[in-house]
């Protein structure tokens, strides 16, 4: 498939991408005198940017029948490229009405950052070249570093940022370096263009698997799958909480979209191999992700070992190689993301009033405010995949995506941990309706309370209404095949 | 051995010595001046490639920018680090073996490859192409959105990067 | 002229050494210089490859690597000195605020 030559409806492809650059600059613009006057306002109205972008880019940004490649072959108009961006676009936006409930993190920076580093996961989703995938993956990072460490009087959410920005780095160097191997193999950086060229020139594989596996080296660094975890429990702790429920969502999911369209569309020859590596990936995350966060005392370091065990179940979909595989990826990531951006919302309601990121700082919630209780329940069973909630339906799919695929050994690891998983969530319900001393009842903002209740109702809905997001997901994964 | 491969020699040791320097000087600060020196001797090799646009923007960017803003930071946090002390990580041993597998692997990957063992092609007149590079990457079927990103990249970064190391006494 | 497995064998050991002091030191600030070697050592393959296959698109690379790293340094910079503030240090070792 040639780049179709430039035209300007061409532009219309990349509406969403523009509008956030121009809303980034115009969040930046009012930051120098609408803040002081009106608290709150630049956030309400990123937040409602952020959906009529969504709406536009339903509306005009939507790919045709036939994947296109556009400018030049950068960018490949798709329906992967199509709903992550709808995904990250929900999940940006909710971050931002989160945030709000705190006046210190909804600066113009915050909120230009956010949307600059939206951008550049929008751009993985669809980058269709090495040198727009390198600078896709950049721009969503080097924002997110700086957002980690945003809270510079708080010691600890430098140290994230710091930390955090070190292990990126060094992945990426590594991840270009592969980069650099597989571009000098092929000769050319057009992800769908190298496998047909290494069949040309005849490479052996080892050369190329090598490749290959520098690169999964940044790419598990992105999703944080076990071995490449480190880094999680430190970052989300220290970052702000916002941030780290972004990062643990979004920002996996763009790596995801990444993971799927390398694997899938430049090394379809590999396939026996990296379905191998991808399934070793999940069994470890699944396993060391489940097992650590039983330790845990911290309620974000507990959010961040159970984010990791379920990227490894993610990665399932992954390594089943499959279209079905592919779709419970997509909509297993789809309900994690509301799943998990919940869950550090409440986190952070909670930790702000309370003063402390314990698990025991969550007892006496269902006194406090039974709605907020309530919802936190909801997502912890979703979270471990009890019917009938979004999380469940995750599940089916990847496993099943993976006993199609005959990895009936990944499925059942995958079944296993999910029990230990319920247990710790089944902890945590268990503190929340425990009596506690302090019983003043939590007031949650106006914002917070929207954000909640489209986590709750995409909660349910996926849960029960599974047609129309599965028939999307499917659609996304074919475009892939 | 033609003189051409001489100086390539000499440049690569060079390069790789001053690497070796910054790894294990234990002064920061001459770490980031045999940093300098190591970038030096990568421009030294564009140059041998006849990549001269290359140098430019090596010795301008890495040097002048980079390796710049690095000595301003080694001084902005002088006496940062115990210069007497134990420089290196506890588990230091583990790192040194799997760098060492990393590097064996990736040698042998090399070793396997044919195309990399024949002599380059001759350029063509003209040789390096500094005008196509240039109205590449502003042509909308070339490079312009990764070009377009890139702009967006540096400016959120500076604005971050401000916000962070501003003054936030003055701020609340 | 020198063959391209010269340059891409000094690529790598540059890119050893570069992992090396990523691994090895307690320096922040050298972690730093040591993740420049590295993104160099991928910059000279690049240019390898560009001399190699007479491609514009490799050197295309190196100027957004370039570009990257640029804004990178700024802002890992930064933070540094924001750390340096409150902790008056820079070693990886004690930045043990987060436990784990």
């Amino acid at each position: 498939m040639n780049p179709a030559p430039f035209e300007l409806s061409m532009l219309l492809a990349i509406l969403p991408e523009i509008l956030l650059v121009v809303l980034a600059a115009l969040v930046l613009l009012l930051n120098l005198g609408v803040r002081h006057r009106a608290e709150g306002v630049l956030g309400w109205l990123t937040a409602i940017g952020l959906a009529v972008i969504a709406v536009l880019s339903a509306v005009f940004a939507r790919p045709g029948d036939t994947p296109q490649l556009i400018f030049g072959g950068m960018l490949r108009l798709d329906w992967v490229s199509f709903s992550f961006r709808l995904l990250f676009l929900l999940g940006a936006a909710i971050t931002v009405l989160v945030s709000l409930e705190h006046a210190r993190t909804i600066t113009g920076e915050y909120l230009a950052l956010l949307l600059v580093s939206t951008l550049g996961m929008s751009l993985m989703a669809s980058s269709a070249n090495l040198i727009m995938l390198y600078l896709a993956i950049e721009t969503t990072s080097l924002p997110l570093y700086l957002l980690a460490g945003y809270y510079v009087e708080n010691q600890k959410s430098v140290e994230s940022g710091i930390k955090y920005m070190l292990y990126g780095a060094v992945t990426s160097a590594v991840m270009l370096y592969g980069f650099s191997l597989l571009f000098g193999l092929s000769g050319t950086a057009n992800l769908a263009m190298i496998p047909f060229r290494l069949t040309q020139t005849g490479v052996s594989p080892l050369l190329v698997g090598g490749a290959l596996f520098l690169t999964l080296v940044g790419f598990g660094f992105k999703v944080s799958a076990a071995p490449f975890h480190f880094w999680a429990p430190d970052v989300y702790e220290g970052a702000p909480t916002p941030i780290a429920g972004f990062l643990s969502t979004a920002s996996k999911a763009a790596g995801f979209a990444v993971l799927v369209r390398v694997l899938l569309v430049t090394f379809p020859q590999l396939a026996s191999f990296w379905t191998l590596v991808v399934a070793i990936l999940a069994a470890l995350s699944m396993i060391v992700g489940n097992l650590l966060a039983l330790t845990q005392r911290n309620i974000k370091r507990l959010l961040a070992y159970s984010s990791i065990a379920q990227a490894g179940y993610i990665l399932v979909g992954v390594a089943a190689d499959s279209p079905l595989g592919v779709a419970g990826m997509v909509y297993y990531l789809t309900s994690y993301l509301v799943t998990n951006l919940a869950a550090f919302a409440i986190v952070w309601l909670v930790a702000q009033q309370v003063g402390s990121e314990d698990l025991d700082a969550f007892s006496g919630l269902g006194k406090r405010n039974p709605a907020i209780a309530l919802a936190m329940l909801i997502s912890l069973l979703s979270l471990g995949g009890i019917p009938p909630l979004s999380g469940f339906i995750g599940k089916v799919l990847v496993f099943a995506a993976a006993v199609e695929a005959g990895q009936v050994a990944l499925a059942i690891i995958g079944v296993l941990t999910s029990v230990i998983g319920l247990y710790y969530y089944l902890t945590v319900m268990k503190i929340l309706y425990r009596p506690a001393v302090d019983e003043a009842p939590l007031k949650p903002s106006l914002s917070w309370r929207t954000a909640m209740l489209i986590c709750v109702v995409l909660m349910l809905a996926l849960g029960v209404i599974v047609a129309p997001w599965y028939g999307q997901s499917l659609a996304a994964a074919s475009a892939l095949f | 051995m033609s003189a051409f491969q001489i100086v390539f020699l000499l440049i690569a040791l060079l390069t790789l010595f001053s690497a070796l320097m910054v790894v294990f000087a234990r002064k920061t600060i001459h770490s980031a001046f045999w940093l300098i020196l190591a970038l030096f001797g990568v421009a030294a090799t564009f140059a041998t490639l006849a990549a001269s646009f290359f140098v430019v923007i090596q010795v301008a960017v890495y040097i002048g920018a980079i390796a710049i803003l690095i000595i301003f930071t080694v001084m902005l946090t002088r006496r940062s680090m115990e210069e007497s002390g134990d420089q290196l990580l506890p588990g230091w041993g583990w790192a040194a073996l799997v760098v060492l597998i990393v590097f064996g692997g990736l040698v042998f990957m090399l070793l396997q490859w044919q195309g990399i063992f024949q002599p380059p092609q001759v350029l063509t007149a003209g040789g390096e192409n500094l005008e196509n590079l240039g109205m590449a990457l502003v042509m909308p079927d070339r490079y312009v959105i990764p070009f377009e990103v890139a702009s967006v990249l540096l400016v959120a970064a500076m604005i971050g990067a401000i916000y962070v190391a501003g003054d936030h006494k003055k701020r609340s | 002229m020198v063959p391209a497995s010269y340059y891409l064998i000094l690529s790598v050991v540059l890119f050893v050494l570069g992992a090396l002091g990523v691994l090895l030191r307690r320096n922040a600030l050298v972690v730093f210089m040591s993740l420049e070697m590295m993104f160099n050592a991928s910059n000279l393959a690049f240019i390898t490859f560009a001399r190699m296959y007479n491609a514009l698109s490799a050197q295309v690379v190196v100027f957004f690597v370039m570009t990257v790293a640029a804004a990178e340094v700024a802002i890992g910079l930064a933070l540094m000195v924001e750390i340096f503030r409150s902790k008056r240090s820079v070693d990886i070792d004690q930045m043990n605020t987060l436990k784990g």
